[in-house]
């Protein structure tokens, strides 16, 4: 794709669609994406299934008597087009007023982002296809235990943004970014455990077959043999991707949208202790090499560097245009946009717990009896509003500070703020997993159910 | 139909043209509908047309896949083109020769939608959200937050292969969800309901919104007063009206074809074995009118049907889709689904439930000393590899001398489902549906499971220890 020509040609539509709901008495925003993507799947050094897309959309937003109405389309022929503005324009007849609606006006700048690395265009599928082969030589080649390819994985996307508002905002960018990862499975007699490694960058350079492939390999291997043990208290630590797992249920509780709607655990608790002292939480839509790193928002506010939780005090929460308005307060450039199907809801970046200064071998050394978990299942059935969870776990059984034996099939239940509050230490092995990143974090003590 | 036959002729060719044994072409054009009210007022309206083809190639093994919103002939020739030199580069083949001539094969069932959603006013879809807004609002002054969502879609499919089948097909869903949040100033606790399926508007004759609303802030209320539940071993009886997602973890997902064949499920190389208690039956069945993951035709327009996966206790099928069912020379059962032209069909479940048995119901509760009584569940998971599930409970009791003892709440069932399935020592004759989006590889798709009531005598409950608890 030439995405020069269509960020012109796209800007354009957007203006016109902008111009037709703003005839009409309405404020607009036009939001268009277009991209093109790739992905690769290798099983046993055969290409299985390869798949290329090129997609496009847009959704068109109102706000007429302060009242918001969306619809999108894929089809951008006149017709369509027009029916898509009739039908915003009707749904902002049936929405609720609020005179906090409103969309932002135009911005003097926005950070220079460097997202698109032409290498990721530049590279032929052969090359690709070639790295993901060489994924799964890696794994096979760990350990002969290795038997069986769940999936062997490289994908990317390139894709343009174009935001225009009747309130002068009128920007787009193009960005890239790919990623691949394995899950393989490791046999020896009945017992079969799965493991995976994963990658996710915006430069293709970044992307390692060789670490991607051990790491699965050897997250299957370890567990073999993994048995139950007995219901008991026990520190636990959790492992950057299981940390993930969790901060991606603290998330939605620290959108001002939440908030606003007593639907936050959070609620209330500004420049309140809500986590350990040595816990600081972070959304970075700027951040370097970060794959949600994008120069603007869905709404086209510029994104930020923002400490959400600063030694374990909450410093606030993330804002889009609305919720902001409905504060008093500046958008955070929090206002995400997963697809053209959407209006702009509140959502992280880049969303990391920041790094600590002790290595994971000296957080495990210090337990006499715990868990090291390394899996959860169910993460997805945690609660983000109560805050209580209740997940299953697997993992290696700590004995005298050292990893000893596999453990599967137990739970570990509580809520997510004592867990916050009972970390008492922190990883420096920082680790992004896509755009979500955490170290190795420990947990004073959990119950452990088996 | 949503391309001339011509048309459709022309892009398969154009597939083929660089070899390959098989191509298909998916054409969806969607429109939906979704309302959301939260903080006591209509916040969201939203119309949406979404539209756009997928084109497959197989050659033995191997998928070239691609896709397009762009629906013109000469975009979606070039599309299919480039789909089969993908192909190409990976394998040879022989490659398929002959005319195509289409066939077009008769559904099992018909469903009758009497109300289509898009002939009812948009207003009378707000009004009735509305109302389930005030009716859960109305029942507890501890309720602070509920959330309804109402969503209604027509998708219509043209689906063409090589071999020859053509089918167009409509799918009318509708949905509807509360979510209500309650608070005693300490504690904040929620409850979901939700009702939706394979029909129209006529689902708000048999579903009454404002009792789905109430029910989900009575629970919501509930739980405030619920204790932490009990963490370890014990007695667990799931009742009827509690959903299937148990069964849809701990086998549904390892009987599904592709799993079986990449040897990642414990249930592979298992047909004609006993997998179960024989008091077990599993079946999966998208030709039961109205339910959420119903249907006329696949993804792959092969005719939905009724299969028999485990019988009396025997595994007796896995659920195929097209390419799983080539591998093993045979047919498909009718399970190739996927979310959207954007997704390859891949096996899925559709409904899929365990069969009643012969126990009253009232009965398998009042012989049950103690446990854990399940009186509604969440979503789930599974390792299929090795058949470990987790499911959220999310309205559950503790079970004493028979009887139904105080509510507890954040209680996760863990097990491993050939050994659940195995033990499990009362069914009842009772049967209850519920829906979800079932999640696999990367793809989301409606579907319903149920269970009668039944008994399980050890199962892992993830809780928060509490010595007084324990028996």
């Amino acid at each position: 794709m030439d995405y020069q020509a269509l960020q012109k040609q796209y800007l354009d539509l957007a203006t016109q669609v902008v111009e037709k709901a703003a005839g009409k008495g309405a404020v607009a925003e036009a939001y268009i994406s277009a991209g093109e993507s790739l992905s690769i799947e290798v099983r046993d050094q055969e290409v299985e299934a390869l798949t290329t897309a090129r997609d496009r959309g847009l959704g068109l937003r109102v706000i007429a008597d302060g009242r918001v109405g969306f619809a999108y389309t894929t089809d951008f022929c006149p017709q369509a087009i027009d029916l898509c503005v009739e039908q915003a324009l009707a749904n902002a007849r049936i929405a609720a007023r609020d005179e906090h609606n409103c969309l932002p006006a135009r911005y003097p700048e926005y950070p220079g982002l460097d997202l698109f690395d032409q290498e990721i265009t530049a590279t032929p599928v052969e090359e690709k296809i070639e790295l993901v082969r060489e994924i799964e030589r890696q794994a096979r080649a760990y350990d002969p235990r290795v038997k069986i390819t769940e999936s062997c994985t490289y994908n990317d996307s390139r894709y343009l943004v174009v935001i225009v508002n009747s309130q002068g905002i009128a920007t787009a960018y193009h960005a890239a970014y790919c990623g691949a990862s394995t899950f393989v499975v490791a046999v020896e007699n009945e017992d079969s455990q799965t493991g995976f490694g994963l990658a996710y960058s915006l430069r293709y350079k970044n992307i390692d077959p060789a670490k991607i492939g051990r790491e699965g390999a050897a997250r299957a291997v370890r567990m073999l043999g993994a048995k139950r043990i007995a219901t008991q208290r026990a520190p636990v630590v959790f492992d950057p991707y299981v940390a993930t797992n969790f901060l991606g249920v603290i998330a939605p509780a620290l959108t001002a949208d939440a908030v606003q709607k007593g639907k936050s655990l959070f609620r209330g608790r500004v420049g309140q202790q809500v986590a350990s002292p040595i816990i600081n939480i972070v959304d970075d839509g700027r951040r370097a090499d970060g794959i949600a790193s994008a120069p603007f928002d869905g709404e086209g506010v510029p994104t930020q560097h923002t400490v959400l939780v600063d030694k374990g005090t909450l410093k606030g929460y993330l804002h889009n245009t609305y919720t902001a308005a409905r504060d008093g307060v500046k958008s955070t450039g929090n206002g995400a946009r997963g697809t053209f199907k959407t209006t702009p809801e509140v959502g992280t970046t880049n969303f990391y717990i920041e790094a600590g200064n002790r290595t994971p071998e000296e957080i495990i050394k210090e337990i006499p009896r715990g868990l090291y978990v390394t899996e959860v299942m169910g993460m997805h059935t945690a609660n983000p509003i109560s805050g209580d969870f209740s997940v299953g776990a697997s993992g290696l059984w700590i004995e005298n500070g050292e990893l000893t034996r596999p453990v599967r099939g137990v739970a570990i239940a509580g809520n997510i703020i004592g867990l916050l509050e009972n970390i008492d230490a922190v990883g420096n092995d920082l680790t992004f997993f896509g755009s979500t990143g955490a170290p190795t974090i420990r947990i004073a003590a959990m119950t452990i159910s088996g | 139909m949503l391309l001339p036959e011509g048309d459709l002729k022309a892009i398969l060719e154009a597939a083929l043209a660089e070899g390959g044994d098989f191509a298909e072409i998916f054409l969806e054009r969607r429109r939906t509908t979704s309302i959301s009210c939260e903080d006591n007022k209509i916040e969201r309206v939203i119309s949406g047309l979404e539209q756009g083809a997928g084109i497959r190639v197989i050659a033995g093994e191997n998928t070239a896949y691609g896709y397009s919103n762009d629906l013109s002939r000469e975009s979606l020739i070039q599309t299919a083109a480039l789909v089969g030199k993908a192909l190409k580069e990976q394998k040879r083949s022989a490659g398929r020769k002959g005319q195509i001539s289409f066939h077009r094969p008769r559904p099992e069932v018909e469903f009758n939608i009497k109300k289509r959603p898009d002939q009812i006013p948009v207003a009378e879809k707000v009004a009735l959200v509305e109302r389930a807004n005030a009716a859960a609002r109305s029942v507890d002054g501890r309720i602070t937050q509920v959330t309804i969502g109402y969503g209604d879609v027509i998708q219509e499919v043209t689906i063409a292969n090589s071999e020859g089948v053509l089918v167009d097909d409509e799918r009318v869903r509708c949905r509807f969800v509360v979510n209500a949040v309650a608070s005693d100033g300490k504690v904040i606790q929620t409850g979901f309901e939700s009702a939706g399926g394979h029909q129209g508007w006529e689902l708000f004759e048999e579903v009454n919104p404002e009792e789905k609303a109430r029910q989900a802030a009575r629970r919501a209320v509930m739980m405030l007063e619920a204790r932490p539940a009990p963490a370890g071993k014990m007695p667990v009886v799931m009742a009827g009206e509690a959903g299937g997602t148990m069964i849809h973890e701990a086998c549904g997902h390892g009987l599904e074809a592709d799993l079986v064949q990449k040897q990642l499920s414990v249930y592979a190389g298992k047909k004609g074995q006993k997998v179960a208690s024989e008091l077990i039956t599993v079946i999966d069945d998208p030709t039961i009118p109205g339910k959420y993951g119903s249907f006329r035709f696949d993804d792959e327009g092969t005719p939905g049907q009724k299969t028999v996966l485990i019988e009396n206790g025997i595994l007796k099928e896995y659920m195929y889709d097209y390419l799983t069912a080539r591998k093993e020379g045979r047919r498909s059962t009718g399970n190739g689904r996927r979310e959207s032209y954007q997704d390859r069909p891949i096996p899925r479940m559709t409904n899929t439930y365990i069969a009643p048995g012969k126990d009253d119901p009232e009965a398998i509760l009042r012989e049950t000393k103690y446990g854990l009584l399940v009186k509604r569940m969440g979503g789930g998971q599974v390792n299929t590899t090795n058949g470990d599930f987790v499911f959220d409970v999310a309205e559950g009791y503790l079970i004493q001398d028979g009887k139904v003892g105080p509510a507890v709440r954040g209680a996760t069932l863990t097990g491993n489902g050939p050994e659940v399935l195995k033990i499990i020592d009362r069914v009842g004759n009772d049967l209850g549906f519920a829906l979800g989006t079932c999640g696999k590889d990367g793809q989301g798709v409606p579907v319903g499971d149920a269970q009668p009531t039944i008994r399980i005598p050890e199962m892992v409950v993830g809780g928060i220890l509490d010595e007084e608890d324990k028996q």
